[in-house]
């Protein structure tokens, strides 16, 4: 297994341009920038002053690194499929559970990296955003609990994308599939309609970032621990299902 | 040279459908160490597929494929068995060749240098570095065969290897193939193209319209084929009425026209028909009979005959 991780890993390597990265911190910092509110400004849902400020934000600034991973974690298949790579790479490992494990792995070790990096950045660049802006910052229990919401999010929607890619296959219609459903269905149904919103993945990813006062949903989500394991709930039946097809199906 | 562990390829009444379709019908054959073995058919005779089946990329829908009578995916170290080219794209195009080999090595646990070594033998050693999606298709064979002789395998599977390649390429193939059979591995290869058949493969199994036609000796095949003739004529339409009339098989090629019939035969039709013939000459190869073996196979889908050390 560890042969095959390292192998994945490579893969990822000799691809996955820095650039990917350092575009999805733009994105993260456009994304604080939004939601630090402005000095006086009567509409803004959390106050400069509110303790759970900066972890709101911080949890905010993981809505693009989420789409990321989920895009990352498909095209480890999916581009497979396109490139005819998953023939050499199933000639090198018959056993199909254990290169879905193996690609499930090396993406989570890059969600790991990308997890500290979106920390890092959307913290250092919320603190001197709050700081400027007169606010106060406070590293309150919820800051370290969204922290380590987000590596929980992000292992787990690795997960998800890797399964959507396995079962997938096609790089196209997943890729787009997977857009539409965070970028428009959930951005969508969630605020619209927060009922049914909150059982869906991004619902329950926000519940469990604690981000319903940043999104104007204060007490319409689920409780955080409730919203883990919908996640969770999700993330093991997309795994279950993919490592249950993955290997009955031909290789064409 | 000679291999430590032969090992033979056996196919066992392997059959696959995909819904209505019956792309493999039971077929049965055996690949023997230190032979090439052609799997020699037309597009769409399912060669592909039998190729892939015994590789446990298409799961059969009966029957059996194996290695030293162990399925692929029960070998417990695959690439060090069998090799495979099933497809000459099978490489991201942003990758290098060596950044390609050294993912497979390292997925395998194979030693660092293996890459290098078989870039080195396929003759791409200089263009290490180059990225995939510049190189010309023959390269992608070449690259395709790199990475099959990465763990020095036993066995070589080969899906219509030569596509793309040019005539240099072609014969350089032939020779690293034949080589490879003479240090004692098994090698398998399917094709469409006569003459690399004809070239390279000890034993041929030919295959139709997803039935096993024909398992025989190279050799035996050929003495079969008798004697045919390639005809160049400013007139091919009253040529094929000619031999038609006469109750001759021929075809229509590139050059002109291949027919199943002695030149004698030939000319004195041509002669007695008043059509001018530009050239004529005998051949004796094995298009002749797998033209014949095919064209009896549409007609009628009679059982597999079998010869030979293949059968």
């Amino acid at each position: 297994m560890r042969a095959l991780v390292h192998a994945e890993v490579l893969k990822l390597r000799t691809r996955t341009a820095a650039w990917l990265l350092l575009a999805t911190l733009g994105l993260v910092a456009l994304t604080i920038g939004e939601s630090v509110p402005k000095v006086g400004d009567p509409n803004a849902s959390v106050s400069l002053d509110d303790p759970g400020l900066l972890a709101g934000i911080v949890g905010i600034g993981f809505g693009v690194p989420e789409v990321l991973v989920v895009l990352l974690g498909g095209l480890a298949f999916t581009q497979e499929f396109r490139y005819g790579t998953i023939t050499s790479t199933y000639l090198g490992e018959p056993r199909r559970t254990r290169v879905l494990v193996a690609k499930w792995l090396s993406l989570a070790l890059a969600s790991v990296v990308i997890t500290i990096a979106t920390l890092a950045f959307s913290a250092t660049f919320g603190i001197a955003l709050i700081s400027s802006r007169n606010g106060e910052v406070t590293l309150a229990t919820q800051f370290w609990q969204t922290a380590a919401a987000a590596f929980v999010v992000m292992a787990a929607y690795c997960v998800i994308g890797v399964a959507v890619g396995a079962l997938v296959r096609n790089q196209i219609a997943a890729a787009v599939g997977v857009l539409v459903w965070m970028l428009a269905v959930e951005q969508t149904v969630t605020p619209s309609f927060p009922a049914i919103g909150r059982w869906m993945p991004g619902g329950a990813t926000d519940a469990l970032l604690q981000l319903g006062p940043e999104l104007g949903l204060e007490g319409k989500l689920l409780s955080a621990p409730v919203g883990g394991l919908v996640l969770l709930g999700y993330t093991a039946a997309a795994l279950t299902l993919a490592l249950l097809l993955t290997p009955r199906r031909d290789v064409l | 040279m000679t291999r430590a562990l032969p090992c033979a390829v056996e196919l066992h009444d392997l059959t696959k459908s995909f819904g209505d379709v019956l792309a493999v019908d039971e077929v049965s054959a055996v690949a023997l160490p230190g032979e090439v073995t052609a799997l020699l058919g037309p597009n769409g005779a399912g060669k592909t597929t039998t190729l892939r089946m015994l590789l446990g990329l298409v799961a059969p829908s009966s029957g059996t494929a194996t290695f030293g009578g162990r399925r692929y995916d029960e070998l417990t170290d695959p690439v060090r068995r069998v090799g495979a080219v099933l497809e000459a794209s099978g490489c991201h195009p942003g990758r290098t060749p060596l950044d390609h080999l050294r993912i497979l090595a390292t997925a395998s646990r194979l030693p660092k240098d293996a890459p290098t070594r078989v870039l080195a033998e396929t003759g791409l050693a200089a263009d290490a570095r180059r990225r995939v999606g510049e190189f010309s298709l023959g390269m992608r064979q070449r690259l395709g065969l790199a990475a099959a002789m990465l763990g020095d395998p036993d066995v070589l599977v080969l899906d219509e290897p030569t596509n793309g390649l040019d005539p240099p390429g072609v014969r350089w193939l032939r020779g690293y193939v034949r080589r490879l059979a003479d240090e004692g591995r098994t090698v398998l290869v399917s094709s469409h193209a006569l003459s690399e058949v004809e070239q390279t493969a000890d034993h041929v199994l030919v295959l139709a319209h997803g039935r096993l036609l024909r398992s025989s000796r190279l050799a035996a095949l050929r003495a079969e084929a008798g004697v045919g003739s390639r005809v160049r004529t400013p007139d091919p339409d009253r040529l094929c009425a000619a031999l038609q009339a006469a109750g001759h098989r021929f075809r229509r090629t590139e050059e002109g026209l291949a027919v199943d019939a002695s030149p004698e035969e030939v000319g004195e039709l041509a002669a007695a028909h008043g059509v001018v013939l530009h050239g004529l000459v005998a051949t004796a190869d094995l298009e002749q009979a797998f033209f014949r073996l095919i064209q009896e196979s549409g007609s009628a889908r009679r059982p597999a005959s079998t010869e030979g050390a293949g059968s």
